[in-house]
């Protein structure tokens, strides 16, 4: 029975089966033969989530516009598929060609969520490729390479990869498999290809770096052998307008959580809120031009049959010629029946003509993220919103007929006081007050305000990365007392889980001794970390105990400016001082003007060698 | 306006499309051709087309029929047929587009083929005759109020039996449409009852979408 023949046999006995035999529109199959190098694109999570990322359907089709190389996509199976897969010898397979992922000469994994790193080793152990780097053949095949986010401290996930790839991906993944390619034909094996792929920009081969600890538990040193160099810089792409984009994607047959064309406006993020690693790991900012966003937005929309397109940014908003590229794509996409939705669009510079071309597209709910309570905390983490943006925009949205309002909040911020808690139930109260002073508001329908509030994580490559967390027990006191502040059954309040959020910080912020821990997880059954109905708390307590690593030294432990960083060694383009004086000047309150009104010397434009705004 | 009714195939990967992901496969098929279909006129307009029958997810089918409307009066149908060929996800093919002649509601019957594997093909062959010559074949159907024993015998037609390629070849006639719908999973649950030996039913595919009279709809 061949491999096709062993899914179909039990594909009905699954939820949505569709998920795991391919054949979509715009996948790609090529031809095993006719090719060079062969791609497996892995994504740490189920085909749903998977195939809603923008970074994976880029590099896919960028990746297979080569002819030569062949890209094909696998997703973790859902724990019904696994157990049947598992009992049935079926070794984990891409998509397109149902063809084992280990026999793959590259698996390549993305990293977008801490708390799905016990899939990757789940994954690897479906595909049958040895978890640790270490046992892997030492012939040229099966590289496990990572980027995406979490690879800014991909340490915790050290002793798995066989390299990561820091920064974005449209150039060096190339330059990766061509190098690939001319060792393999050259007969190298995988330490002579790992030695010079070391030496490509944005490569990090994490054996090739050693650390040695402190009797207190911090780094003492890092070590580099086999002439790797002593930082790793990540990659950007410099002619953003230009970059690669797909002419098309694959179109799935059951519904994904983003189900539609998504079309990246721009990169990088001008506002530099402290808390957040996008805003900084992404930089520098770089935007596409009104045109190439049109014309990709039709390509696309024709190309894949979707009558739904969303801009993808980290704040649409600040695109320098917003109104310019709303109105071209408002009359293509009016005109062609298509909805076009705007996520991530900020308080501050919401006009009323925004308000108006949002108006005629949709009228869904309004969501704003001011993130702290108090304006001395949204001083703090930089959030450079003041409570009269809020209301004004709040009363504009009113006035044009919304009656829903979903505010995010962050708790357990740096410098939070409980007045800072209550202050997240005042403005609740404060908007709902308004709602009901508005003479025009909408007739006959009751005014929702949700509340949704998260826990703070501290992260890498932010100026908070020095901050501890605050404890469960903290975290569970506070949330007590914004519950217990809310005056009005009109405003709803939900919050994270703590307990995710604080083993969120761990792997976050983690070292390699965590590879034991993650491991060790895994082994004892936890996987799906990030689905509330598989994550097992108590499980990674006890992989912790028996690893004899504490998970507070990690979290709720505050580092010194001068401590080594277990990411100190990884260059992100924005220096460590910029963080340090970006942290001392949060705890005095005082915020930081965006990059557009003032250069804040992060350290990027001399790294990229241009300047941001041009 | 062209009132059309095309003939297709939903076959190999594209059997895993369940009937709900069609309606939404099928939208993007037509704005994919660029067609000019006929929009519903209300307050959230959408291409306008509509399934006769559902296909059980799994089963394979050579005659699925899908009515729509081309704005365009004098568009050949030909035409609209590669049109749609041409953005057809793998598996799936439009086999003829024809005018609407008969009401959906004439539509009384489908013919199934499916075989079963087991490895007592003959054991197998003499069950299923046994339970095709029982009195009655009574089978607990689920239905919108509930749980009730159906006769599957006074509707069940055979149109073959037989074996082949070591399995049990059955092509069957069921009641189909607006007012009863059998499934043949129906009959080979009501087996797996009369019958001791494990068997498979594999390979299902829908044949033909019937009239009373046994005439193909269309």
């Amino acid at each position: 029975m061949n491999l096709k023949e062993k899914i179909e046999k039990h594909l009905m006995e699954v939820q949505k089966p569709s998920r795991y035999i391919g054949g979509e529109v715009g996948s790609i199959v090529k031809d095993k033969a006719s090719t060079d190098v062969s791609f497996a694109f892995c994504f740490p999570d189920t085909y749903d989530i998977g195939m809603s990322h923008i970074g994976m359907k880029i590099l896919y089709s960028l990746i297979n516009s080569r002819e030569n190389f062949r890209c094909e996509r696998c997703y973790a199976p859902d724990v019904d598929f696994e157990k049947i897969m598992r009992e049935n010898d079926i070794p984990l397979y891409s998509l397109e060609s149902l063809e084992p992922v280990r026999d793959f000469d590259f698996i390549g994994f993305t990293m977008q969520y801490e708390l799905s790193y016990t899939n990757v080793l789940n994954m690897l152990d479906l595909a049958g490729i040895p978890i640790f780097a270490k046992d892997r053949t030492s012939e040229l095949t099966q590289i496990v390479a990572a980027g995406g986010p979490c690879v800014c401290n991909p340490e915790p996930l050290a002793d798995f990869f066989d390299l990561f790839i820091l920064g974005e991906g449209e150039e060096v993944n190339l330059e990766l498999m061509e190098l690939f390619n001319e060792m393999k034909k050259q007969g190298a094996d995988r330490l002579e290809f790992l030695r010079k792929a070391a030496q490509i920009e944005g490569i990090y081969v994490p054996r090739f770096y050693n650390f040695s600890y402190k009797a207190d538990g911090t780094i003492e040193k890092m070590t580099v052998t086999d002439n790797a160099p002593t930082k790793i810089t990540k990659r950007i792409i410099k002619d953003f307008d230009n970059v690669f984009y797909p002419e098309n994607f694959v179109v799935p047959f059951t519904e994904i959580v983003h189900d539609r064309v998504s079309v990246e406006v721009l990169r990088g993020c001008i506002r530099g809120c402290r808390f957040c690693q996008a805003g900084f790991i992404y930089r520098p900012f770089r935007e596409k031009s009104p045109d190439t966003i049109y014309n990709e937005t039709k390509c696309l929309c024709e190309n894949t049959g979707y009558d739904e397109v969303s801009l993808a940014s980290l704040s649409t908003s600040d695109h320098s010629q917003i109104d310019e590229m709303l109105t071209k794509l408002i009359d293509y996409t009016a005109a062609e029946r298509i909805n076009l939705s705007l996520p991530s669009l900020r308080v501050d510079n919401f006009t009323e003509e925004l308000l108006e071309k949002i108006k005629k597209v949709r009228k869904s709910g309004l969501t704003f993220a001011a993130e702290g309570g108090t304006q001395r905390l949204r001083d703090v983490i930089n959030k450079n919103v003041t409570e009269e943006e809020i209301m004004s925009t709040c009363k504009i949205a009113f006035e044009g007929g919304y009656s829903s309002v979903k505010l995010y909040f962050m708790m357990g911020l740096p410098t939070e006081t409980d007045e800072d808690i209550i202050g997240i139930a005042e403005l609740a109260q404060r908007i709902l007050d308004l709602y009901y002073s508005i003479e025009n508001r909408p007739k006959g329908r009751s005014p929702q305000i949700s509340v949704s509030c998260a826990t703070f994580v501290p992260k890498p490559f932010t100026p908070f990365q020095f901050e501890p967390q605050d404890t469960r027990a903290e975290i569970e006191r506070k949330q007590k007392l914004l519950l217990d502040s809310v005056k009005s059954k009109k405003i709803k309040v939900s919050y994270h889980d703590s307990d995710v959020s604080q083993l969120e910080a761990v792997l976050a912020k983690g070292d390699r001794r965590l590879c034991d821990v993650v491991y060790t997880a895994w082994q004892m059954g936890c996987r799906f970390d990030s689905w509330s109905e598989h994550f097992k708390f108590g499980t990674w307590l006890e992989a912790f105990e028996k690893c004899g690593v504490d998970p507070a030294f990690y979290a709720n432990r505050k580092a010194e400016y001068d401590e080594i960083l277990p990411w100190d060694h990884l260059d992100y383009m924005v220096t460590k001082e910029f963080f340090i004086r970006e942290n001392k000047t949060a705890h005095t309150a005082v915020t930081t003007p965006n990059c557009r009104q003032k250069c804040s010397g992060c350290g990027v434009n001399k790294a990229a060698g241009r300047d941001c705004f041009c | 306006m062209l009132r059309l009714r095309a003939t297709f195939e939903k076959s190999g990967r594209a059997k895993y499309i369940s009937h709900l992901d069609l309606n939404r496969c099928m939208l993007r098929i037509f704005r994919r051709s660029k067609l000019p279909v006929w929009y519903t006129e209300g307050f959230n307009p959408h291409p306008y087309y509509s399934f006769a029958l559902a296909l059980s997810l799994g089963f394979e089918s050579s005659c699925e029929i899908m009515d729509f409307n081309i704005t365009d009066d004098n568009m050949s149908l030909d035409v609209i047929k590669d049109r749609l060929n041409e953005v057809m996800p793998e598996g799936m093919g439009i086999v003829a587009i024809a005018p609407q002649i008969k009401k959906i509601t004439a539509i009384a019957k489908a013919e199934y083929e499916f075989e079963l594997k087991s490895d007592d093909v003959q054991g197998m062959y003499k069950a299923v005759e046994e339970l095709l010559s029982a009195p009655e074949i009574l089978i607990e159907k689920k239905t919108k109020k509930g749980i009730k024993t159906v006769d599957l015998k006074p509707d069940t037609e055979i149109v073959k039996l037989e074996i082949a390629e070591g399995a049990v070849r059955i092509a069957m006639r069921l009641p189909a449409g607006t007012k009863t719908n059998y499934n043949p999973t129906l009959f080979t649950e009501a087996l797996k009852k009369s019958c001791e030996i494990p068997f498979e039913m594999v390979n299902i595919r829908r044949t033909g979408i019937l009239c009373e009279n046994n005439e193909k709809f269309s």
